[in-house]
């Protein structure tokens, strides 16, 4: 008996998916990018219920929070915020992103076209203060996330390991859905620790339910400076397939 | 060059009642049946929590099984958690004592520190401490094993002063290893004089290099215990069959499993950075190295499946490095079923060990001899 796999819902959550421009995209590198990322276990038995059968839950399952500040890219300044359930494709472990928000049209035309992000379109903030940093998502004036890393201490860029990320996208050379991995490429040039705290969360918001995502202990929070490289489309799945039947390599 | 069994006790859902005990009974009959054929020891690790993977959370209590339907065979514990959260190290003195007693003097004791959220997140361990925490368990241990009356004022515990009875069997205390996992780990054992318990391997060079490493600095160490435990253990898998075919294919079933599984487990650092965790820890190289490139058969480089044939010339490549022993997982999810896994015993303890010349005995050790 294999471990266990998603029992994610697709016709439902395939209504907020983003439309991929096929597999061609070139890399992308953004310099300088500020990254809040938090950890948080959730309820295991309901998030199970989040991930599609292509994966396999986390031991125990956790939720990644993040907000991400770029300064400067070929579509301006932006700052996008998204949720994930972590869990593992086969062997390799990934973060099923639940939904994005941003605050710039123009990057969010470009991720979700060429990358496949299911990002929306929101007000999104990332605060460095003295004590503390805050990322925070409003929608019509409306806070529906708030996350914070609290006690700050520095360490090294070399302990950060993030993993990538799969997403549901709708190809639109098919229409079919597709589960698209993204790996980026992080060169860290500071980094840090701290306690995790979620302030504010509206579960719908992010395509999940108070039930299903029931953040139950937190881990750790993390605020990195990076340059990221957006890589090109490698590796897609089907989503309805376990992963080591369903993944075909798109590019080298 | 010595061999020993390995368990982690991986269980497969549905898990009933009788689906865990069928696991155990297997295990004890594994091990029963090692004892009858020669093989060196059986080791049994700690995890917690690690559904499928491993229900192995009270190894002492399994090895005690172990020691009480054997009559040779060392039992050893791969590893006890060095970690106050999960045992308080006056606790880790008096069970290795009592098990030592009732083994007759088998008792081999690794000592480590734990490698995943999963198990440290649930005992709510800081994993930026547990090396220091494990450092101090270990300097600890030979002295309550050994001194009349004990007291400690450290960093992690203390106690007043007091008599930790009974004392091990074996005078003056059981041999104790370190699990190298992460790189260095090696190092940390030879300064301490204790042996090195791998539960990984890289290359054949890669081990060749860390066992000269170990046995060099291992020469100028500064023992915690009473005496040095200089030995160098590594892990495989193992089946054996006549057919050489039929060997592989199972063999390369059970590294499948085990190592899939094993990339189910959520490493300390995935989930918590920290320089406490240089490396995801034991599977992600074990299941590197097992699903690494072979021959034409298929059989990666070093894994103990195949024909009798095919498996000494891979320990044989192990023996070059400079390995005492090899510790060897038989199972995972039930993947074998139990009679092929005692016929591969079997066929191993005829056919393969006769090749390799037993060498020093852990009882010699034990007596004190550096």
């Amino acid at each position: 008996m294999p471990p266990r796999f998603g029992t994610l819902d697709l016709a439902k959550f395939a209504k907020s998916v983003s439309a991929i421009d096929g597999y061609k995209t070139e890399p992308l590198t953004l310099k300088g990018v500020q990254i809040l990322e938090l950890h948080m276990e959730i309820d295991d038995d309901p998030a199970i219920a989040l991930l599609p059968a292509t994966m396999h839950p986390a031991i125990p399952q956790y939720a990644i929070f993040n907000v991400l500040h770029a300064p400067n890219s070929e579509w301006g300044p932006f700052t996008i915020a998204e949720v994930r359930v972590a869990g593992r494709t086969g062997v390799r472990p990934r973060g099923f992103v639940l939904r994005s928000y941003i605050d710039n049209d123009d990057a969010a035309k470009a991720l979700s076209s060429r990358w496949g992000f299911p990002v929306a379109k929101g007000d999104v903030n990332l605060r460095v203060l003295h004590d503390r940093i805050v990322g925070r998502v409003k929608l019509g004036g409306k806070t529906v996330y708030e996350i914070e890393e609290q006690d700050r201490d520095s360490i090294g860029g070399g302990d950060i390991q993030y993993i990538a990320s799969m997403h549901l996208a709708r190809n639109k050379q098919d229409d079919k859905l597709v589960l698209v991995q993204v790996d980026p490429e992080y060169v860290f040039s500071k980094a840090e620790r701290g306690r995790p705290r979620v302030v504010a969360l509206d579960h719908e918001a992010f395509g999940a339910t108070a039930a299903n995502l029931n953040v139950m202990s937190p881990i750790m929070a993390c605020f990195t400076t990076a340059d990221i490289t957006l890589p090109k489309v490698r590796y897609i799945c089907n989503p309805e397939l376990p992963a080591m039947q369903g993944t075909t390599k798109v590019a080298a | 060059m010595k061999f020993g069994l390995f368990y982690e006790i991986s269980v497969p859902r549905p898990w009933t009642a009788e689906t865990e005990k069928t696991v155990y009974d297997r295990c004890l009959e594994q091990v029963k049946l090692a004892d009858e054929l020669g093989f060196e020891s059986v080791f049994a690790v700690e995890h917690h929590f690690l559904e499928e993977y491993s229900h192995c959370p009270a190894p002492e209590l399994f090895l005690t099984a172990c020691a009480m339907i054997t009559k040779r065979i060392r039992v050893g514990h791969g590893i006890i958690v060095c970690v106050p959260e999960f045992n308080h190290p006056i606790k880790i003195a008096e069970r290795t004592a009592v098990l030592d007693i009732l083994s007759g003097g088998r008792l081999e004791v690794g000592t480590g520190r734990s490698a995943t959220w999963t198990e440290l997140g649930g005992f709510r361990a800081n994993p930026d401490e547990t090396k220091k925490t494990w450092d101090e368990f270990v300097r600890c241990l030979p002295q309550m094993w050994t001194q009349e009356r004990y007291h400690y004022q450290g960093r992690s515990w203390s106690m007043p002063q007091r008599t930790i009875i009974p004392k091990p069997y074996q005078k003056p205390h059981p041999p104790m290893w370190v699990a190298v996992t992460s790189p260095g780990t090696e190092i940390d054992a030879a300064e301490r004089g204790m042996g090195s318990l791998g539960l990984t391997f890289g290359g054949f060079k890669e081990q060749e290099q860390k066992v000269n490493n170990y046995r060099k600095i291992i020469r100028n160490c500064e023992p915690v215990g009473k005496f040095v435990n200089e030995k160098v253990a590594t892990v495989n898998f193992l089946f054996c069959h006549n057919d050489d075919e039929v060997g592989v294919k199972t063999g390369l079933r059970l590294t499948g499993t085990f190592n899939y599984l094993a990339s189910q487990l959520l490493a300390a650092r995935e989930a918590y950075p920290t320089k406490s965790y240089p490396s995801l820890g034991l599977l992600p190289s074990l299941r590197q190295e097992a699903s690494g490139p072979g021959d034409a058969s298929g059989a990666p480089e070093g894994i103990a499946i195949g024909n009798p044939a095919r498996i000494i010339k891979a320990i044989k490549a192990w023996e070059s490095t400079g390995a005492d022993q090899v510790n060897f997982l038989l199972n995972a999810l039930e993947t074998v079923p139990q009679e092929q896994v005692l016929n591969s015993l079997r066929l191993f303890a005829k056919e393969v060990m006769p090749h390799f010349q037993k060498s020093g005995d852990s009882a010699t050790a034990a007596a004190g001899g550096r």
